[in-house]
Order: C-alpha cells, then structure tokens, then sequence
C-alpha cells in the first residue's frame, strides 16, 4: 500500500527529472560555438536518458516510483563543416567543425520539459489539495 | 449499519489515492522512451461482482457470499503507440483525469465528515 506521500515523491522525481533536461538543453545552447573543448574536439550534444524509477518494495514486489534519469548521452551525429578560413581552429582547407547543436531542434526540447515539469508540478498541487482535505475530516 | 457507510466511503477514498498515484506516474514518465500508460480497474470488477449470483441466507448463520473485498488492479495500455519513442501518455488527458479524481477525493472527504457529524449530533443530543 503507498501513501500521500508517495505520490508527492513521484511528481517531485518527474520535476527533478524535466529540471535537469532543462539544464542540459541549457548547456547545449550556451555551447552551440564551442570549437574547442578538453577532448580537442568541438562540443557535442548532449542528451539525458529518461528511464522509469523502479525499487523493489517491502512485500517483494517490483514498484514503479517515478522516472528518473540513468544517464547523459553524448549524441554521436557528425559536426557541421562551416568555411571560415579566418577561424582560429580551421583546417588546412578552411573548414571549421562546429557543434552538433540545433538551436531549433533544443528550443522545442526546452518548451517540452517546461510543459512536463508544469504538469508534475499540477499533478503535485492536486494531491496536496487531498491530503489538505483528508485532514479536513471531521473538523465539521 | 455502522460499518457500512464508513467503509464504502474509506474503499472509494483508497481506490481514489491509487489513481492519483498512476497519473502521478504516467505523468512523470511522459518523456520516458517506451513506457505505456497504466490505469486502475475497479469499477469493472465491482459490476461484476455484482451480477455475480448470490447464495440466499435464509438464516443469519449462513454465509454471506457478497464478496465485500474488491481490489483494484494497475493495468497497461499497451495497445497504443501515440509517439516515436513508443510512449503512449496523453499529457492532457492525464492532467484532467488527475483533477477530476482529485475533486473528487474532495467530494468523498465531505461525504465521510457528514457522516461523523450525523453521529456526533445523536450522540450529543443535539438537532
């Protein structure tokens, strides 16, 4: 059996979850020029996994708790080649490898997990409200 | 008499917070690739439990054989795919399903404070 608080726990995983999707996208726009990073090589996209939170519970059963993230992934599709023979990091034939981050592609991404984290925090706002109501019994 | 109102309500109030935490869920995992949707039966088996034929008691010793226990099931959708990454959670509907259960609950809170007030009033006396 679960309680209030529980369901309080899953919408609270649901935010944290959208709120680092939100930091990621973050990163991949404040890197959209990034030609240079540790590796050498420019900035790759990044992108968080999404998985759902599974735990086993008292009884032994397996009981979904949320969603939580299992890991950041690099998105393995090529760099743009951008001619700018100007540009400090250019090659021999002028090209520059640019990130692989489409603004476009990471501001829908972003309204995406502003929606969601918006949902969870209606969905959290409800269940407050039960609880707020539950105690309410009784008081005539 | 004294058992039934209270337990009804209590029965319907639990099958309530299960919901609310299946929306919970499906809504927390709208971005989680292939997860389906999940939602709670019981309405369904209650009908059935219904129109189930009961044994006759003609004398108190018999045995009751209305089956009173009725448990709710978490079920999945599985046969939807609304999306690429085979996620079938409908954000909108989840999000008015989520308030109407909550208002409800509401509802059912009301209805069990009513009921403790109509015993506090015979029991003080009062109209």
């Amino acid at each position: 059996m679960m309680n209030e608080f529980d369901i309080m726990n899953i919408s609270a995983t649901g935010m944290s979850a959208q709120r680092l999707r939100v930091e990621i996208v973050s990163t991949n726009i404040a890197n959209a020029e990034t030609t240079r990073t540790e590796t050498g090589e420019p900035y790759r996209r990044k992108v968080p996994v999404f998985a759902e939170y599974l735990r086993r519970a008292k009884n032994g059963r397996i009981e979904n708790v949320g969603v939580r993230v299992v890991q950041i992934k690099e998105d393995p599709s090529p760099f743009k080649l951008v001619y700018d023979p100007t540009h400090p990091d250019a090659d021999e034939n002028g090209y520059v490898r640019m990130p692989n981050v489409n603004i476009v592609r990471e501001m829908v991404d972003l309204i995406n997990a502003q929606r969601a984290y918006d949902a969870n925090v209606a969905a959290f706002n409800v269940t407050k409200n039960m609880v707020s109501s539950a105690l309410q019994i009784g008081r005539g | 008499m004294f058992n039934s109102n209270f337990y009804t309500l209590k029965q319907a109030m639990d099958v309530s917070l299960l919901r609310q935490k299946v929306y919970s869920l499906n809504i927390a995992n709208v971005s989680t690739p292939g997860y389906k949707r999940k939602y709670v039966a019981f309405e369904e088996y209650l009908k059935e439990s219904e129109m189930k034929l009961r044994l006759s008691t003609t004398n108190e010793k018999h045995i009751d054989s209305s089956k009173r226990d009725i448990t709710p099931r978490i079920l999945t959708q599985n046969n939807t795919t609304m999306r690429n990454d085979g996620n079938n959670v409908d954000i909108d509907y989840e999000i008015v399903q989520l308030v109407k259960n909550g208002l409800r609950y509401q509802v059912l809170t009301r209805l069990m404070s009513l009921n403790i007030d109509r015993y506090n009033a015979v029991l003080r006396g009062v109209r």
